[in-house]
């Protein structure tokens, strides 16, 4: 009997879209839009924004669909890398900051996805158990590695604004990730880490 | 075999697992990498932490208009995609590596006369630009405070308008199934109909419109039953004046 296209694994989902299957894209979005959707709004600040952001991201994958390589990682982590380096892309061109600046003034309301099934409830406990492990970092370590991941300043930049040395930021950023994975693999070595 | 330069580059590698090389910046240390193991194995044990930090975040809920945008375009290019195959022993298109927006929608219906729809909508309406970037720019849209008291809307042109337009909406009602809402543009007393979208919980919307606009008059929107109209069937509720 044919296998219900919801019930396949991400990888396999990936090798139909690679064959120019919509409905397998479809399914895609489904499982991994909302997370993009949530990287993009947390780094730019704006909902329009993000959309832009999102929207040519999965264009990208749907066009571009024979470069993903399993052997690189989860179909999850590659999607939200394309929509990270997409947004960095995006702000470093000034393309959002003003949006951003509002946001920061209040203007806007962000609208959380509510916990539809056990996947999303899961999904948020491992975010909390991230923040967690991103709280135990020194407080400059932390702001570092929230500057250039999700503000997308470059390690100069960064240093510009913390008047620090460059080589002060790049040590924080290396010393806080791998400070980081220590704790993440001490406090989820039993369940393991999606 | 490492360079002379590992050192230097081994401090980099945080910054490059963060994304906060240049894009120089990051185009040496890659050249690097091919040649250093030392660094390789380095960004493959920091790897999961960086990997982690896009799971950290809060998860907000996408407007619905955006899978529905994304699908009408997947759709039109995957159904292209068949029909592209069947032609291919006839005639091989050229190569594009991006085809402009209006390519990648579907196909426009013939265009309509105006008639006898009137556009009340323009006494009183003001065009605010709301600015742009490099290439694009962004007008505001007006809306008929009477049958939409709080929607509002705008329209991101790319370039000259000759690939189309984006046009977002907010605050609109949402139609429940029965109808649709569908754009058309305006041009030289006819108006030529655009796709339909909906709008989601929140109310917000958006649709590819691609229809030439460099010398069109404006973009409009109406409700029409669910699959869209050849022709509006009420004088428009959103007006985007060019």
């Amino acid at each position: 009997m044919a296998k219900d296209i919801r019930d396949l694994a991400d990888e396999e989902v990936m090798q139909l879209v690679q064959s120019g299957n919509p409905r397998a894209f479809e399914l895609l979005y489904d499982r991994h839009g909302g997370a993009a959707f949530s990287l993009a709004y947390r780094m730019v600040g704006n909902r329009g924004a993000a959309e832009d952001i999102v929207q040519e991201a999965f264009l990208s994958i749907w066009r571009s669909r024979l470069r993903y390589d399993q052997a690189r990682g989860s179909v999850r982590t590659w999607v939200l890398g394309i929509v990270h380096n997409r947004t960095i892309d995006a702000l470093r061109r000034s393309m959002v900051h003003d949006r951003r600046r509002e946001t920061m003034e209040g203007i806007e309301e962000r609208q959380e996805a509510p916990e539809r099934t056990e996947v999303e409830a899961a999904r948020r406990e491992e975010a909390r158990n991230i923040r967690d492990a991103l709280d135990t970092l020194p407080e400059e370590q932390r702001k570092t590695i929230e500057l250039a991941y999700f503000g997308g300043f470059s390690h100069s930049q960064i240093a510009e604004l913390l008047n620090e040395p460059v080589g002060t930021i790049k040590g924080r950023m290396r010393l806080g990730l791998d400070k980081m994975r220590r704790q993440l693999s001490e406090g989820y070595a039993a369940g393991g880490f999606a | 075999m490492m360079d002379g330069n590992h050192t230097t580059y081994r401090e980099e590698i945080g910054a490059y697992l963060l994304g906060a090389l240049t894009d120089d910046e990051r185009e040496g240390f890659e050249q690097h990498l091919e040649d250093c193991p030392e660094c390789r194995a380095e960004i493959e044990e920091l790897r999961p932490a960086a990997d982690a930090l896009p799971r950290s975040v809060e998860q907000v809920e996408p407007p619905a208009s955006l899978k529905t945008s994304l699908m009408e375009i997947v759709e039109r290019e995957a159904r292209e995609a068949a029909a592209g195959e069947g032609e291919q022993t006839r005639a091989a298109p050229p190569a594009r590596s991006r085809p402009p927006l209006r390519e990648r929608l579907p196909s426009l219906r013939p265009a309509f006369a105006l008639g006898a729809l009137v556009l009340g909508l323009a006494v009183g309406f003001g065009v605010a630009q709301l600015g742009g970037d490099e290439g694009a720019r962004t007008v505001a849209a007006t809306v008929d405070q009477e049958r939409i008291p709080q929607g509002s809307g705008d329209l991101r042109i790319e370039g000259d308008g000759e690939d189309g337009a984006i046009l977002r909406v907010n605050q609109m009602p949402d139609l429940r199934g029965r109808e649709v809402y569908q754009a058309w543009v305006q041009r030289d007393g006819m108006v030529i109909p655009q796709p339909t979208f909906e709008v989601g919980p929140d109310g917000s919307g958006a649709v590819a419109v691609p229809e030439d606009l460099s010398d069109a008059q404006a973009v409009l929107v109406t409700r029409e039953q669910r699959g869209g109209a050849t022709a509006p069937s009420e004088q428009p509720i959103l007006s985007v004046p060019l």
